[in-house]
């Protein structure tokens, strides 16, 4: 076999082989830190009234929690391998459906945050390296100091109190636009910062001095050459870029009172709703770990640098 | 960056400080001053329910009351105590776990890196958010459990660091001469190493302290931070968001302070990012 093709897919492999340990690193972590919580869900609901005694050990039965952990986590692991996400112990529906209804919500929020992100974060040093003495590079300036300083959290509050309570321009309760906009804002801030820098010391770069010698101009040496160099590390960063993404839209979510699995975790970790708990980490950790090793090996395609095992 | 105006042609001319630097550092000085001097400064006892609730402000209630009838202004000057102390004790945690235990696998050999780095991709895997609450949940919600829950999210960004920073040091004369002079390599880690780390992880802490104390206020928003009474910023927030049509003060005092105290340890943190850590771009969020 061809050795480049070999070292590429050795280097792959690697990869894969690692991401499957994380994988399964988060489906332990999560199994045996979820179940240290004191008291489960029959307890709580036997606080609340709602179960008599002995109801409360058929429903301990039924649920498998009077059998130990190592043995409630081999059945567990079983049932997610084969696919089954299990039923919510407290509204008695698939997590699936639980799932299926507030997933969309919560995509939704985060593509349209990740769209404004991506177009601003690099719309604008790019037009700030296109004209170096036009409005954009303070722009670029103005949106990085204002991702770093900024926290979604409090700026999305200060948002509910001005444009909901007090002007009453957004409903309190399921406005989707500005959340979007303010967690867009964030990650946009947080690109255009690499790549401003990234943008600004591959210009002093010798290929780029060819660039010019050939006879290009600004346009084609910037579009051609200075962004996509620069690109690389943005999408080493998409996994980052992404985890972050999904914690601001937990918060946002709770804040803006929008459906969605930020909001549905809370319930269930207040519940004690272990299993929906459960699979929603799982299943957000498991989406970066995919996102991170699909960056990796795209990567490893494009650049060859990042070969060596 | 736009905090500093570089002069990169003098090797010795430091950039000078931005206007905006000298803001937050006086903004951070009067946050400082205020947590120290808090029981001073307060006019009434900042647990006390006793006045009529949801006041505007007033001569005898300077922020208003709350939901509870708790003074505004008292709770918000005992919670920027509160406030900095969690969140600098959190930084604190994650320097420590971060940086130390990092340096001594590093030291230990390959092993040992991959253990504790597969540890790291673990938790960088997991939104931050999700994960302290859930293990602020299994060891009971309470000051202990925020502090080491957001300790130990945040320990990976200094744990990187000191990698990058261990492998650069490395590949120096310094290290081999430790080494040939018969050091051993946790000797050479902690004795040679670390003083060249502390640089990089006090910058890391100063980028980590504001969001600590923004993640503290989350997760009390949450319901899972502090208990109810104790009055940190978060707190504060939590508990006056159900009354913003009644007592839009109480969520906005709260909001304010812990938006410019952010703020200013953010751009102070940035500005000795851009001034002494030149790995700073690998580990940008």
């Amino acid at each position: 076999m061809n050795p480049r093709l070999a070292r590429l897919l050795g280097s792959i492999g690697l990869d894969l082989l690692r991401s499957l340990a994380i994988a399964a690193g988060i489906v332990v972590f999560t199994f045996f830190v979820i179940r240290m919580i004191p008291g489960d869900v029959v307890d709580l609901r036997g606080i609340e009234g709602s179960l008599t005694y002995s109801q409360q050990t058929a429903m301990r039965e039924e649920l498998g929690l009077n059998k130990g952990w190592l043995e409630q986590f081999w059945l567990w692991l079983g049932m997610i391998l084969s696919g089954d996400l299990g039923t919510s112990a407290r509204y008695s529906t698939p997590i699936a459906d639980l799932l299926a209804t507030v997933i969309p919500s919560t995509l939704a929020l985060g593509t349209a945050a990740l769209s404004i992100g991506l177009v601003l974060g690099i719309g604008l040093p790019t037009l700030a390296c296109l004209y170096p003495r036009s409005i954009f590079v303070a722009l670029v300036e103005f949106i990085t100091i204002w991702s770093i300083t900024i926290p979604t959290f409090s700026i999305g509050i200060l948002c509910v109190i001005v444009f909901a309570v007090w002007l009453g321009w957004i409903p309190a309760i399921g406005n989707f636009t500005v959340p979007a906009l303010i967690l867009g804002l964030d990650i946009a801030g947080t690109l255009a910062k690499m790549l401003h820098e990234d943008m600004t010391d591959i210009q002093t770069a010798d290929f780029i001095r060819t660039a010019r010698a050939k006879g290009l101009n600004r346009a084609q040496i910037v579009l051609r050459h200075i962004l996509p160099n620069a690109l690389t590390t943005v999408v080493a960063l998409i996994g980052l870029i992404l985890a972050s993404v999904l914690t601001g839209a937990l918060t946002m979510e709770v804040v803006f009172g929008l459906p969605g699995l930020g909001t549905l975790a809370l319930q269930a970790i207040k519940g004690r709703d272990y299993p929906v708990v459960q699979a929603i980490i799982i299943w957000l950790g498991l989406a970066v770990v995919v996102a991170n090793f699909i960056t990796d090996m795209v990567q490893k395609l494009v650049d060859p640098r990042l070969r060596n095992l | 960056m736009p905090a500093v105006s570089t002069s990169r042609a003098g090797g010795l001319s430091l950039p000078r400080w931005s206007r905006l630097t000298y803001i937050a550092v006086f903004i951070v000085a009067i946050a400082l001053f205020v947590s120290v001097a808090g029981p001073l400064l307060v006019t009434h006892d900042p647990y006390m329910f006793g006045a009529s609730m949801n006041e505007p402000p007033n001569a005898e209630h300077i922020l208003g009351t709350d939901d509870q009838g708790q003074d505004v202004y008292s709770r918000l000057v005992t919670g920027t105590g509160l406030s900095l102390l969690y969140g600098a004790s959190a930084a604190l945690v994650a320097l420590f776990l971060g940086g130390l235990v990092a340096l001594l696998a590093m030291a230990l050999g390959k092993v040992a890196e991959g253990i504790l780095f597969g540890l790291v991709d673990l938790i960088r895997a997991m939104p931050g958010i999700l994960f302290a609450l859930a293990f602020i949940v299994a060891f009971e919600p309470g000051v202990e459990s925020v502090i080491l829950a957001l300790g130990i999210s945040f320990a990976p960004n200094f744990a990187l660091i000191t990698r990058a920073t261990y492998l650069q040091q490395m590949a120096r004369p310094y290290t081999s001469a430790a080494k040939v002079l018969g050091a051993s390599r946790i000797r050479t880690a902690f004795v040679h190493i670390l003083p060249n780390v502390a640089g990089a992880l006090i910058t890391q802490f100063a980028i980590v302290l504001p969001r600590c104390i923004v993640s503290e206020s989350v997760l009390s928003f949450l319901g899972l931070g502090v208990s109810p009474e104790t009055p940190t910023w978060g707190r504060m927030i939590a508990s006056a968001t159900p009354y913003t049509e009644d007592a839009p003060h109480a969520v906005i005092a709260p909001i304010i302070a812990l938006s410019l105290v952010t703020f200013s340890l953010a751009i102070i943190g940035n500005e000795l990012r851009t001034r002494f850590d030149p790995s700073r771009r690998r580990i940008a969020l």
